[in-house]
C-alpha cells in the first residue's frame, strides 16, 4: 500500500500543479479555459514522468 | 459507542497565546505533541551522548545508530558533499519519526503528521532550501536541472516544460505521501477497533465474532509502527534526493 500511495501521490501532485498553474494563467491572461486545458495536460505529463522515474521504468535524472 | 474515526484528528486549543491580525493564535494539542517530540529528541541526543563512553550503553548506541543511519542515507544519495546538510536532514528525520511514533501512543496519542499543513510546511521548507541553495551554490547552472542532456532540439522546449511541471509537483507529492499514509493508517485502525466494540454489543456470539477484528487491530498496530518508521525514512530520503539536485544539478 505504501508504494501505491507514493506513486499515486506523485501522479495526482503533477495534475494538481498543472491545474493550479493553468487556472492562474487563465486568471492573469483571460484565456479561459485554454490555459487550464493545456497546463493540465502538461501537469499530467509531468506527473507520469515523476511516477516513471520513481518506479524505475526510466533511469533517474543524473545519467 | 460508535466511534467516529475522524474525531481523533480534532485540533483542540489548550490555552490562547494572543491574536495576530484578528486571528486567535492558541497553543493546541498539535503544538503540544510537536513540543514533546522536540524535547524527547533533545533529551535523547544530549543525555545519551553525555557519557561519551568508548563502549556505548543502550541509550548511547541508540543515538549513535540514528546518527549512522542518517549519515549513510545522505552519503549514499547526495555524496559526501551532502553531509553539509546533515543537521537539516537529521532534524527532519527525527522530528517526523518522533511525531509518527507519538501518534501511535494508545489513548493519548495525537498524530500530528496526519495534518497536511504540517507535512506541507516541512515539504515546502525542503523545496525552498533546494531552490535557494541551488541558485546560491550553482548560479544559473542550477537551471540545467530542467534540461536533460541528449535531447533533440526540436522537442527540447516541450521536455523542459514537463520537467518544470515535474519539479513543481514535488512538494505536493512529498507532503501528501506522509500525510495520506498516517491519516489512512489511523482511520483504518480506528474503524477496525470500532468493529470490536460494535460486535461486542451483540452478546456472546458477537464476542466470538469480535475476535477477527481484534486480531486485525493487533496486526494493524504493528503495521502502523512499521509505517511510522518507514514514512519518516521515505520523507528523509526524498529530502536527500532533492538536496542532491541542488548540490549537483544537471550532469
Amino acid at each position: 500500500m505504501a508504494r501505491g500511495l507514493r506513486l499515486s501521490a506523485e501522479l495526482v501532485g503533477g495534475v494538481i500543479v498543472g491545474a493550479g498553474l493553468g487556472l492562474g494563467f487563465d486568471y492573469l491572461v483571460g484565456s479561459s479555459p485554454w490555459g487550464f486545458i493545456v497546463f493540465l495536460l502538461f501537469g499530467f505529463a509531468g506527473g507520469v514522468l515523476t511516477v516513471m522515474r520513481s518506479a524505475g521504468v526510466i533511469p533517474p535524472r543524473n545519467v | 459507542m460508535a466511534a467516529d474515526p475522524i474525531h481523533q484528528f480534532q485540533i483542540n486549543n489548550l490555552f490562547p497565546l494572543g491574536t495576530v491580525g484578528g486571528q486567535e493564535i492558541a497553543f493546541t494539542n498539535s503544538a503540544l505533541f510537536m513540543g514533546i517530540s522536540v524535547v524527547g529528541i533533545v533529551l535523547l541526543m544530549i543525555t545519551a551522548t553525555a557519557g561519551r563512553s568508548l563502549v556505548p550503553g543502550r541509550a548511547q548506541s541508540l543515538a549513535e545508530l540514528s546518527y549512522e543511519f542518517v549519515a549513510d542515507m545522505i552519503k549514499s544519495t547526495a555524496g559526501t558533499e551532502g553531509m553539509r546538510f546533515f543537521p537539516f536532514v537529521f532534524t527532519i528525520f527525527m522530528f517526523v519519526l518522533f511525531l509518527n511514533v507519538l501518534g501511535m501512543l494508545p489513548l493519548a496519542g495525537f498524530a500530528v503528521t496526519s495534518h497536511i499543513i504540517v507535512t506541507a510546511a516541512l515539504a515546502l521548507l525542503v523545496f525552498f532550501t533546494v531552490i535557494i541553495y541551488g541558485l546560491a551554490h550553482n548560479g544559473l547552472r542550477f537551471f540545467k536541472l530542467f534540461v536533460p542532456s541528449g535531447i533533440p532540439i526540436y522537442i527540447l522546449p516541450l521536455i523542459v516544460f514537463i520537467e518544470i511541471m515535474s519539479f513543481l509537483s514535488r512538494p505536493i507529492s512529498h507532503s501528501v505521501r506522509l500525510f495520506a499514509n498516517v491519516l489512512a493508517g489511523h482511520i483504518t485502525l480506528k474503524v477496525f477497533a470500532g468493529f470490536v466494540v460494535m460486535l461486542g454489543a451483540f452478546g456472546v456470539g458477537g464476542w466470538l465474532g469480535a475476535i477477527l477484528p481484534l486480531g486485525m487491530t493487533v496486526a494493524l498496530t504493528a503495521l502502523e509502527l512499521l509505517v511510522a518508521f518507514l514514512q519518516a525514512y521515505v520523507f528523509a530520503i526524498l529530502t536527500c534526493i532533492y538536496l542532491n539536485d541542488a548540490i549537483h544539478p544537471g550532469h
